[in-house]
C-alpha cells in the first residue's frame, strides 16, 4: 500500500458578506479539477454553496456537485444534540433538553463545546484512520464563519488541550492542534474587501491568527475590486474636463471619475492590506452580472488554484521565529519567498 | 411631509441590517439631519469606522455622550463598549462593591459579558434605556450591532435573563425544572449526566461558578427584568421605529428582507427602508454628443466602464425593487454610492442632507 499524502486543508473566513463561499467554491472547483479528491465543508445554513453549483442543499453527509467534488454542511446545534444523545443514550431525554431555554445556558456553561465538535468532525474527514477503506480526500476546504465565531473556532484546540490534558478530549484537542498548526498542511484564507472597515479587521484578524495562535495565514484575497480603465494621464484629463464641466458634468464623465475615485480608493487599501501583512493579496475584480457565473468562478478559482496549490512552499516556513522583535524582518521577506509572480487579476481589459 | 419627516420625529429611531451596509454612518447622519430640524438628538453607535469614530470625537472608547457640533447643528454621540457597559452595570446595581467584584471576577460572567452572543445587543438596549431615562433627547437613534437576525437581536436581552437568573440558579436547585415540567427522576438524572459531561469541559468548578454566578445576581435580578420589560415596551411604541439599512448586494437584501419579516412578526413599528450606495446610471442614448468628444482607444474604454455601471445599476433597481415588493416598505432615502465613505463631519452633513 502506497503512503497516504495528507490532506490539506484550507480555512476560509472574512467579514460577513465579503463573498467567503464564492473564494471556498472557486478553490474547490479547481482543486477538483486538478485531480484532486476535494470536499467542502460549509458553516452556514444559508445554502449558497450548494447554490453555485446548482443544487438546492446541502446535508450532513457529504454530497457529490461534480466529479471530485464533494460538499457537506456541519451544523453546531445538530452536533451538540447528535453528542448529548450520545451522553444520555436516550434521544428523547436530549430532544426535550435541547428544545428548552437550557441549550444556550448550557453551551454558555461550557464554551467552546460546540466549537470543539465541529473541528472533531472535521478531524474525521481530514484524517479518516487506518481502518477507513474508501481514500480520504486531498484537499478540504472550509467555508468557514465570519471572522469573529472563526477566531473563537480556531482558537478552541488550545484552550482546551490546556484546560483538559489527558483522556480522549485532550487527545482529540492536541490531534487538532497538531493539524492546525502545521503549516504545510493547514492555510487560513482571508477573504476582504478594498474598504477602510473590512481592511482594518482582516489585519486584526491576521494578526491574532499569524501571531498569537501561529496558524499560517496565507495571501488575503480581496475581492470587488473595480477594474482600472484608464491611465494615470487619462484620468488626469478626464477629472480635469469634469471640473471644467461642473455641474453640467455628462454622464459618462461622472461614471468615469467614479470608476477613477473607486480604485484609487481601492488600491490604496489594497497597498494598506500589503503593508501590515507583508503579503500580496490576491485581487478579484468586481463582477458587474448579479449573478456569479460559472466563468468567474472559473477565473477565480484558477488564480486561487495557482498561488495555493501549485506554489512551490518553501521549506522556511515552519521556522517562524518565535519572538516578536525578530518578526518583521521574515514578514518583510514573505512575499518574495512565498510568490515571486506580481499579484493578479481577473477579466483585466 | 416626507417619510423622513415622519421618522425624525420619533423619539427612538432604530438602524437594523446587515454588517457593512453603513448602519453606523446613517444612523449618525439621521442624528445630525434630527439636530438640523431643531431637535436634540444623540446616536449610540457600536464600533465605528476608525475615521468616522476620529471625526464624531469618539476617541477611548467613552460610553458616555459626547457632543458633536456640525457648522450650525449639534447632537450626542457615543460609542457603545458591552464589556465596560456591563461592567458599569454591575458596579451600578451591585449591593455592595464587595459584590461587584465577586461578580466581576467569576469566570461565567466574563464569558457572558464578553463572549456571549447578544450581550453588546442586551447593553445596547441598557444604555438607551439610561439615556431615555434622562429625558436630555427629544429623539435618539441606536445603531446596532451586525447581528445577523433580528430576533437575535431583540431576544437578546430575554435569552441573556433567562442564563443568568432563574436558570442558573434552578439549575441546581432543582434541574428538573429546566425540563419544561418534566419533573421525573429521569430527568434529573439525564441533566446531573449531562452536567458531569460539560464538566470535562469547564473543569471542576462548574457547579462553584454557577452558584457563585447565581447568588451575586440575585439581589440584582428584579432591576434587570424590570428595565428589560421597559425596553420591550418601549421598543413596540408607536413614538419608535425601526430602519431597515441596506446595500444593493443581494446578499444584504435578503438579510433585510429577514430583517423585516422578523421585526412584523415580533410586532415591532418599520418605518421604511434607506439604500445606501446605490448607482443611477441610465441607459446611455446611442447617439450621446459627450461620447461623440472622445477619441478611440479611450473611448471605449468610457463605454465599456460606464456599461458596466449601468449594469450595478440595473442590478441595484431589481434588487430594491424586490425588497419593496417582498416588505412593502416605503423607500425612504436612496444613497447615491460615493467613492469614499463619509467618514469627515462635512461628509456626515452631505449624506444628512441628502435625507
Amino acid at each position: 500500500m502506497l503512503p497516504m499524502q495528507a490532506a490539506r486543508l484550507f480555512f476560509v473566513t472574512g467579514k460577513g458578506g465579503v463573498g467567503k463561499t464564492t473564494v471556498a467554491a472557486a478553490l474547490g472547483q479547481y482543486a477538483a479539477e486538478s485531480g484532486r479528491r476535494t470536499l467542502i465543508i460549509e458553516t452556514a445554513a444559508d445554502g449558497r454553496l450548494a447554490h453555485l453549483f446548482g443544487h438546492r442543499v446541502l446535508d450532513a453527509t457529504p454530497r457529490r456537485l461534480r466529479a471530485g467534488l464533494d460538499a457537506v454542511r456541519v451544523d453546531g446545534r445538530q452536533l451538540l444534540e447528535e453528542y448529548f444523545s450520545r451522553i444520555l443514550r436516550f434521544r428523547i431525554l436530549s430532544e426535550r433538553l435541547l428544545s428548552s431555554h437550557t441549550f444556550s445556558a448550557l453551551t454558555a456553561a461550557a464554551p467552546g463545546i460546540t466549537e470543539f465538535l465541529l473541528l472533531e468532525k472535521l478531524l474525521g474527514w481530514i484524517e479518516p484512520g487506518l481502518l477507513m477503506r474508501r481514500r480520504g480526500y486531498d484537499v478540504i476546504i472550509v467555508d468557514g464563519p465570519a471572522s469573529g465565531h472563526a477566531l473563537k473556532l480556531l482558537h478552541t484546540p488550545r484552550a482546551l488541550a490546556t484546560m483538559v490534558p489527558g483522556g480522549p478530549l485532550g487527545t482529540a484537542a492536541r490531534r487538532l492542534l497538531a493539524l492546525l498548526g502545521d503549516h504545510d498542511r493547514t492555510q487560513v484564507l482571508l477573504v476582504s474587501l478594498p474598504e477602510e472597515m473590512s481592511v482594518r479587521e482582516t489585519v486584526e484578524t491576521y494578526h491574532i491568527l499569524a501571531d498569537d495562535l501561529a496558524l499560517n495565514v496565507t495571501r488575503p484575497v480581496v475581492n470587488r475590486v473595480f477594474p482600472r480603465h484608464f491611465s494615470a494621464a487619462e484620468a488626469h484629463a478626464i477629472e480635469q474636463r469634469a471640473r471644467q464641466q461642473g455641474t453640467a458634468v455628462k454622464p459618462i464623465l461622472t461614471a468615469a471619475c467614479f470608476n477613477i475615485a473607486y480604485r484609487r480608493e481601492a488600491e490604496r487599501h489594497v497597498a494598506h492590506l500589503r503593508r501590515a501583512l507583508g503579503l500580496s493579496p490576491i485581487l478579484q475584480r468586481q463582477l458587474f452580472t448579479p449573478k456569479v457565473h460559472p466563468a468567474d468562478l472559473e477565473i477565480l478559482g484558477r488564480m486561487l488554484g495557482r498561488a495555493l496549490l501549485e506554489e512551490q512552499r518553501p521549506q522556511t516556513r515552519n521556522q517562524r521565529p518565535e519572538t516578536r522583535n525578530q518578526r518583521p524582518e521574515t514578514r518583510d521577506q514573505k512575499p518574495e519567498t512565498r510568490n515571486q509572480r506580481p499579484e493578479t487579476e481577473t477579466n483585466r481589459p | 411631509m416626507t417619510g423622513i419627516d415622519h421618522l425624525l420625529r420619533k423619539r427612538l429611531v432604530i438602524c437594523v441590517g446587515a454588517g457593512g451596509v453603513g448602519k453606523t454612518t446613517t444612523s449618525a447622519a439621521l442624528a445630525l439631519a434630527g439636530a438640523l430640524r431643531g431637535r436634540r438628538t444623540g446616536v449610540i453607535t457600536v464600533d465605528p469606522a476608525r475615521r468616522l469614530k476620529d471625526a464624531l470625537g469618539l476617541d477611548g472608547l467613552s460610553s458616555e455622550p459626547h457632543q458633536v457640533r456640525v457648522n450650525t447643528a449639534c447632537f450626542d454621540a457615543l460609542a457603545l463598549d458591552a464589556k465596560r457597559t456591563f461592567d458599569a452595570l454591575i458596579e451600578r446595581f451591585a449591593p455592595t462593591p464587595a459584590v461587584a467584584a465577586r461578580i466581576q471576577a467569576n469566570r461565567l460572567y466574563q464569558e457572558v459579558s464578553k463572549e456571549l452572543a447578544g450581550s453588546a445587543e442586551y447593553m445596547a438596549m441598557e444604555k438607551l434605556h439610561e439615556l431615555l431615562h434622562t429625558r436630555r433627547y427629544q429623539m435618539l437613534v441606536v445603531d446596532t450591532p451586525p447581528g445577523a437576525h433580528a430576533n437575535e437581536l431583540l431576544a437578546a436581552p430575554k435569552r441573556l435573563m433567562n442564563l443568568l437568573a432563574s436558570r442558573a440558579a434552578s439549575l441546581l436547585q432543582s434541574p428538573a425544572a429546566l425540563l419544561g415540567g418534566a419533573s421525573s427522576s429521569l430527568s434529573s438524572f439525564a441533566l446531573s449526566t449531562l452536567l458531569k459531561a460539560l464538566q470535562r469541559w469547564t473543569g471542576i468548578d462548574l457547579l462553584r461558578d454557577l452558584t457563585d454566578f447565581a447568588a451575586g445576581f440575585e439581589p440584582m435580578m428584579e432591576g434587570f427584568v424590570s428595565r428589560a420589560g421597559d425596553v420591550q415596551r418601549l421598543l413596540r411604541a408607536p413614538s419608535t421605529a425601526f430602519v431597515l439599512v441596506t446595500t444593493n448586494d443581494p446578499h444584504t437584501i435578503e438579510t433585510a428582507i429577514e430583517f423585516h419579516h422578523e421585526l412584523r412578526a415580533g410586532g415591532f413599528p418599520v418605518a421604511g427602508i434607506i439604500a445606501n450606495r446605490v448607482f443611477t446610471f441610465p441607459q446611455l442614448p446611442e447617439d450621446s454628443a459627450d461620447v461623440a468628444a472622445w477619441d478611440e482607444p479611450l473611448r471605449g474604454r468610457l463605454l465599456r466602464n460606464y456599461r458596466e455601471l449601468h449594469q450595478l445599476a440595473e442590478r441595484d433597481r431589481e434588487a430594491l425593487r424586490k425588497l419593496h415588493s417582498e416588505t412593502k416598505a416605503p423607500l425612504l432615502a436612496a444613497i447615491p454610492a460615493v467613492t469614499v465613505a463619509p467618514t469627515t463631519l462635512d461628509g456626515l452633513e452631505r449624506f444628512a442632507r441628502l435625507l
